[in-house]
């Protein structure tokens, strides 16, 4: 009945966020967003016919649309990535770098476990496979918040809206997906509520953050530093220099 | 391939992450709209602190020695309450100035086409090591006073100093060998 129950109020939701965004025309904004939201609405469908009219076939269609689901989520992410920076090329660089390095990181490391226990492609069943990616989600999420909150990068209700439910139902994903995996029978029931759950939770965040459109608060004025960045970087180097010390001197150390 | 923990541990770290944008997203907003004449990153600016050798009398024993010799217990807690939450302001204050510093500079720099990933990283290390003595140095003053931590830091920086001196010691003594070896050969 409460999965029920969830099923229907996330497709009500789905429905209304799509209905509003063609509505404001936030569906040319964010593309990829309302792809993903379509997406799930098809898989939703789908899901549902294939377990009406052919129930045997309803563990590959749903695997299969969670994987593209998993998919078009990385689009998400680069969405964000694309128009949360697109004022600002420079931490849109550092990014891209910060990226770059953590899939060079996570490819290593898939690349050392697989060396070490080559059947685990084989074992692994398909929520370990989604919790695995639902991480490599999480971290180039996080990656790009942490950046954005450093740089202090100026986001619009809209962005930040999609970031914040993306962000909170990857982040509770893993977690749920994680705890899943090991728990007992009795106790998976729980946890596959809350697995359901995270993406209500998403779209009622998406609601309030994308009922209409708002636009970017675009930075006043544009910084004319272009010939002098390492000038900037070497005065900042010189005044945490001049922090340490003053700290060493004040301690007496 | 991807253990319990770190999995939990990253969910919980975005989650956390998040929080903190929706706390710090609006006041964002606010500041950029509102700002509209931020004045420009000075390179010559200071700290705008209070000078080291004011500061070094809070770490300073002298006055507790003083306070001491009066014999007076209520004076000398008096005296290690106000000194502990001095001692706490400061710590406060640089890592507000600590913070100002890299906010302007992030401020000045993230427009900049030529942003430079390894200078931003070792900028943005330095920027954490500071933070976290200033972490470390809240913690100790709230547990030990500042007194005992000026002891704990001369400790440190004595140590330091001698570890410093051993690295050099074998530093000599592994180039003395290498020399000797290729002389011999």
């Amino acid at each position: 009945m409460l999965s029920q129950s969830i099923w229907w109020a996330s497709i009500t939701l789905e429905v209304l966020l799509l209905a509003r965004a063609i509505r404001g025309k936030l569906v040319f904004r964010y593309p990829v967003f309302y792809f993903y939201l379509s997406f799930i609405i098809f898989e939703d469908v789908i899901s549902f016919l294939v377990f009406r009219w052919k129930p045997a076939f309803y563990s590959y269609t749903y695997w299969t649309t969670e994987f593209l689901c998993v998919l078009i989520g990385c689009g998400i992410v680069f969405e964000i990535y694309r128009v949360g920076l697109a004022s600002f090329p420079g931490t849109a660089r550092m990014a891209r770098n910060i990226l770059v390095v953590l899939f060079i990181v996570a490819a290593a490391k898939g690349l050392v476990a697989a060396t070490n226990d080559p059947q685990w492609w084989l074992e692994a069943g398909t929520l370990e496979l989604e919790r695995t990616l639902r991480v490599m989600e999480a971290v180039c999420v996080a990656a790009l918040v942490a950046l954005f909150l450093f740089y202090s990068i100026p986001f619009g209700k809209n962005l930040r809206g999609i970031l914040l439910g993306y962000g909170l139902f990857i982040g509770l994903r893993v977690i749920t997906l994680t705890f899943f995996i090991g728990a007992s029978d009795a106790s998976r029931q729980f946890w596959g509520y809350i697995y359901s759950a995270s993406y209500l939770i998403a779209l009622g965040v998406w609601c309030v953050h994308l009922w209409s459109y708002e636009a970017s608060p675009a930075p006043r004025h544009t910084i004319q530093i272009e010939r002098q960045y390492q000038r900037v970087a070497a005065a900042t180097q010189r005044r945490l220099h001049d922090a340490r010390t003053y700290v060493a001197k004040a301690v007496g150390s | 391939m991807i253990g319990i923990p770190t999995a939990l541990l990253l969910g919980t770290v975005l989650l956390l992450l998040l929080l903190l944008m929706a706390a710090r997203g609006s006041a964002v907003a606010r500041e950029v709209s509102s700002r509209s004449d931020t004045p420009p990153f000075e390179e010559e600016a200071g700290l705008d602190l209070c000078p080291a050798e004011f500061v070094t009398r809070i770490f300073c024993p002298d006055d507790w020695e003083f306070v001491s010799r009066t014999r007076s217990r209520q004076l000398q807690v008096l005296f290690r309450r106000e000194r502990k939450l001095v001692a706490l302001v400061w710590v406060h204050q640089t890592s507000i100035a600590i913070r100002r510093i890299m906010r302007e500079h992030t401020e000045a720099t993230r427009q900049s086409h030529d942003l430079h990933f390894a200078t931003e990283t070792k900028l943005g290390l330095v920027y954490a090591e500071l933070m976290l003595i200033c972490g470390m140095l809240f913690l100790a003053i709230q547990a030990a006073g500042p007194q005992r931590v000026r002891g704990l830091a001369v400790y440190a920086g004595a140590l330091s100093g001698r570890l410093a001196q051993a690295q050099q010691n074998f530093k000599t003594v592994t180039t003395g060998r290498q020399f000797h070896g290729a002389g011999s050969s």
